[in-house]
């Protein structure tokens, strides 16, 4: 084959690791030269941040961490998001998982938010620390709130200057974490929490803890969000949301997201997050009102994701110009296999 | 339209006399007014509607407590179902609480104290008039079950049809008829076949699907005593695949030839999962790649990887998402259904492809439905009538009785 | 025998659950329940099967000394140390309490970005696949490849500089045409769905049982 020697033959038959490299350098230039390009917000994202900022300490969230490591950079942003605005508003949130590795990202997403270095974070207390604190005369109420919680710590304890409130654990969040065939276990959990999960991550037992003598059973949480990586979330909608009522709003990669618009539009759901947009999006919204000093990592990753589509319809342009000024679109001549 | 009130038996008038406590300040709250008690409807008769009238004082109300007890129980046997904090409501379900779950058939007694800054106030005792009781039918099914007996009529109307001896037609699906070929070109060329189930679980009807599809390939993989790998995700689908591809090279008349370790437990993490079946694929190098069954974000970088190496790939799935990706890297792709019907196509049994026509009918009649619908929606808007609700009503009209 | 006695269950158990789906009943409930409660203990005994088998194809791998065995004696390594680390020593490195346990060092230095790479090589084969794949070789190939870069381009900050009416039409094209190609899609995929189940539950589909067929 002579003629493949053009330009535009070689520009046709372009070798995938020079995409792959171009790729790579168009990915890295964004962490250099801070872009911050704004966002705005979609109807389905919105759908979640408005549920959840009409909760307040009586009701409660629940959060799958339904995927692993790999599908992180997308789905942590979104789970801390949801989770920094429930924190927020005081909502507590339970935390599940599908895979045994969700226990780990749970773990993490706490930790970020509750780091004691960074700014604008919330300042932790372990349940065992405040369960087993002397409160001098008064009593613990066992179905103690957030609110009434912080009168009784405050009397000997100070919030960090730079936090953004307390978080008490058992009373704003418990990681009950994962359990084997969850789809069985979100059943149970219709009938009873404490039954699926007699203690939570750490050993302790549920059965004892605030929020879950609030909300003893999985009908009486007012929001499931469901962070996936998989169509892990379909067994929300199916054992949650139609066996028992629960409202649910996904978070996905984007890679899945088109295809779960469907339940948003049949009403099914009251939210979606797709991909990095998605919770980029939701940081957008938290910064607006307050519940968070900046925009996270999502919003960061966006301008990444600007100039790596900006890359691709090049590259969809260089290909197509090739594939005329070649004269492929003639002569039906075929793009080599393989590499 | 169940909702029955509850009396208020004279007895109870005493009690509440005695739990208003008046406070000084704000006056005296007055207390919560009539409980009324219904079944819910389309359940397992352990769920019972209470709703309640809120106190005249309700703004200065800080929470409502519900509380129970069984009909002729002592005062010590009032126990706390609910409280309600204020725009929570007057009403709720009771029965949902694991600690105070209600029995069928028992009747209860309900009260309801009101409690405020200055103090509170107990309501009058209520005697629920109806007791929780399951239903034989839940009637909001009724339309999901009209459309099952008729999916259920048409597939066993085919099954008898073509089993009767009728011939019927199928269309040609080019990734089906491709799989003989691929097993061909990977025994002509001496090297392996790789076939991954996908990745999810048995429930998954794709997996099912993918596995019934494996053992027609291990049975002609056996014939041509190729090489076989099959890496599973999921531990229950990796003993079926093994089971499954055994049994294929028994059947073929060459048990011998079977290598336990052709189908193999990968691991359940997903992305470690496809680090390890692109590494079969650098190593290995196979021949032809099959991707039957359900896939996620994986599904790129595992045909890609399949692309780069040389391979003949045909993927099959039921997740749509993921269909663009395999059609772009794979040589033949099943799209959702196909991938169903790719047994029975490999088989010909006439059982088998009844049911696909059944399918294909039943499909046929949905379009027909759907159609039809939109056209009365279009006369809705354009005549201004109800078409549409009184169809509606035609087919819900047993569950508003 | 040792296939009808497996196809019984699954009849009788799945034209149960079928009736089941339609009765509230308690009745109901508690057979629904104690299906509820088996199920996972099935699923616990599948994974030791799980493990095994990974244990054994690597050991005979090790044991044959096949091309590339070192790999597999990692993979055993790592597969019984995670384990150990994880319930049975769950000491910190530095032994302090306070201090994450090892697991959780290996966890997290380890597998977590580990497993992100592979997730994030999407990126670079989405590029190569969409270079290769949208070319406007016909109409249909044109549209489709508009629509890509239209919804694309609506999905990021850059695409909100072109003027407001350019990400409002890459949603309109995710939240209209693309839908109603998805439900057509879905359809008949819940079609297929329903007659694989109807004929695995009367026994018409049996290669899932092993074998291909009778």
């Amino acid at each position: 084959m002579a003629e493949n020697n053009s330009i535009w033959d070689k520009l046709f038959n372009m070798d995938r690791r020079w995409i792959f490299l171009l790729m790579a350098v168009v990915v890295i230039i964004p962490f250099f030269f801070k872009m911050g390009l704004p966002i705005n917000t979609t109807d389905e994202v919105e759908g979640i941040y408005n549920y959840v900022d009409s909760l307040e300490q009586n009701d409660a969230v629940m959060i799958g961490f339904d995927y692993q490591p790999g599908t992180m950079a997308e789905n942590q942003p979104m789970s801390e998001a949801v989770m920094r605005h429930c924190f927020a508003r005081k909502v507590p949130v339970f935390i599940t998982a599908v895979l045994p590795l969700g226990n780990g990202l749970a773990e993490e997403a706490i930790a970020n938010l509750t780091d004691p270095d960074e700014p604008g974070t919330f300042q932790r207390v372990r349940y065992r620390e405040w369960h087993s604190y002397d409160y001098g005369q008064d009593s613990l109420p066992s179905r103690v709130t957030h609110d009434q919680l912080v009168n009784l710590w405050e009397r000997d304890h100070q919030l960090r200057e730079d936090a953004m409130g307390w978080v008490f654990e058992g009373v704003d969040y418990v990681i009950l974490g994962y359990a084997p065939l969850f789809h069985i276990v979100l059943l149970g959990m219709g009938r009873s929490i404490v039954s699926q999960y007699p203690a939570d991550l750490y050993g302790n037992p549920t059965e004892n803890m605030p929020m879950v003598k609030r909300n003893k059973s999985a009908r009486e949480v007012d929001l499931g969000v469901t962070v996936a990586g998989s169509s892990a979330v379909l067994w929300w909608l199916t054992y949650a949301h139609e066996s028992y009522g629960m409202p649910i709003a996904f978070g996905v990669t984007a890679v899945m997201a088109t295809d779960y618009l469907v339940y948003l539009q049949s009403g099914q759901i009251v939210g979606q997050m797709g991909g990095l947009r998605g919770a980029a999006e939701y940081e957008v919204m938290l910064k607006r009102d307050g519940y968070s000093i900046e925009e996270g990592k999502a919003f960061r990753g966006m301008d990444v994701q600007s100039i790596a589509h900006i890359l691709i319809v090049i590259l969809i342009v260089v290909g197509n110009v090739a594939y005329f000024a070649g004269g492929y679109h003639r002569k039906g001549r075929r793009l080599r296999a393989g590499r | 339209m169940l909702s029955l009130r509850a009396t208020v038996p004279a007895m109870v008038l005493f009690a509440m006399a005695g739990n208003v406590l008046a406070q000084q300040g704000a006056g005296v709250l007055a207390p919560p007014g009539e409980v009324t008690v219904s079944d819910v409807p389309n359940d397992g008769g352990d769920q019972l509607l209470v709703c309640f009238e809120p106190s005249p004082d309700d703004e200065r109300v800080n929470s409502y407590t519900v509380y129970r007890r069984m009909q002729g129980e002592g005062d010590d046997a009032w126990r706390p179902v609910r409280v309600l904090f204020p725009g929570q409501g007057t009403s709720f379900v009771d029965g949902r609480d694991p600690d105070y779950s209600v029995r069928p058939g028992q009747i209860y007694e309900y009260r309801v104290t009101a409690l405020s800054e200055s103090g509170e106030a107990t309501g009058p005792v209520y005697v629920a008039e109806e007791a929780a009781d399951g239903e034989w039918f839940n009637t909001n099914k009724v339309r999901i079950l009209i459309g099952c007996a008729v999916f259920l009529g048409l597939i066993f109307f085919f099954f008898s049809k073509a089993q009767s001896g009728d011939k019927l037609y199928l269309r040609p699906i080019p990734g089906i008829e491709a799989i003989d070929e691929a097993i061909g070109r990977a025994t002509e060329m001496g090297k392996p076949i790789l076939y991954i189930p996908g990745l999810s679980t048995i429930s998954d009807v794709a997996t099912i699907a993918s596995l019934t599809i494996l053992g027609r390939v291990a049975k002609k993989v056996a014939e041509y005593q190729t090489p076989i790998m099959v890496p599973n995700r999921n531990p229950i689908v990796y003993t079926v695949a093994e089971e499954s591809v055994k049994q294929a090279y028994l059947e073929a008349g060459r048990p011998d030839s079977y290598d336990p370790d052709s189908v193999f437990f990968l691991t359940q993490s997903q992305f470690a999962f496809v680090a390890g079946v692109n590494g079969i694929m650098a190593r290995e190098k196979p021949a032809t790649n099959f991707y039957l069954g359900m896939f996620w974000a994986e599904s790129l970088i595992l045909a890609e990887t399949g692309s780069l190496s040389g391979a003949i790939q045909i993927a099959g799935t039921d997740a749509v998402t993921q269909l663009p990706f395999f059609i772009t890297t794979c040589d033949y792709t099943l799209i959702g259904e196909e991938l169903y019907a790719a047994s029975a196509y490999l088989g010909r049994e006439p059982k088998q492809l009844g049911a696909i026509k059944g399918q294909d009918y039943f499909k046929a009649l949905v379009m027909l439905i759907i159609f039809g619908t939109l056209v009365l929606g279009i006369l809705d808007v354009l005549a201004n009538t109800d078409l549409v609700a009184w169809l509606d009503h035609l087919v819900t009209s047993p569950a508003a009785g | 025998m040792r296939r009808t006695i497996p196809l019984l269950i699954v009849m009788v158990g799945g034209i149960m659950m079928m009736i089941q789906f339609f009765i509230p009943h308690q009745i109901s409930q508690a057979v629904f329940g104690l299906y509820t409660d088996y199920v996972p203990v099935i699923a616990g005994f599948a994974l030791i099967l799980g493990v095994g088998s990974l244990t054994r194809v690597h050991y005979h791998k090790v044991r044959r000394r096949a091309e590339n065995w070192q790999y597999s004696l990692l993979v055993i390594f790592f597969l019984y140390l995670m384990p150990v680390f994880g319930i049975i020593l769950p000491a910190s490195l530095g032994g302090q309490a306070e201090e994450p346990s090892v697991f959780h060092f290996l966890y997290r230095w380890v597998q977590i970005p580990i497993q992100s790479s592979m997730f994030s090589l999407l990126a670079f084969y989405i590029a190569s696949a969409a270079f290769r794949a949208f070319r406007a070789r016909s109409a249909m190939a044109t549209v489709l490849m508009l629509a890509a870069v239209i919804v694309m381009m609506g999905q990021v900050p850059i695409g909100d500089y072109l003027g407001k009416w350019f990400p409002a039409l890459g949603l309109w094209i995710l939240r209209h045409p693309n839908l109603g190609g998805k439900r057509a899609i879905q359809l008949g995929v819940g079609f297929g769905i329903l007659a694989t189940n109807l004929k695995i539950i009367f026994g018409v589909e049996r290669n899932w049982l092993g074998g291909a067929g009778r």
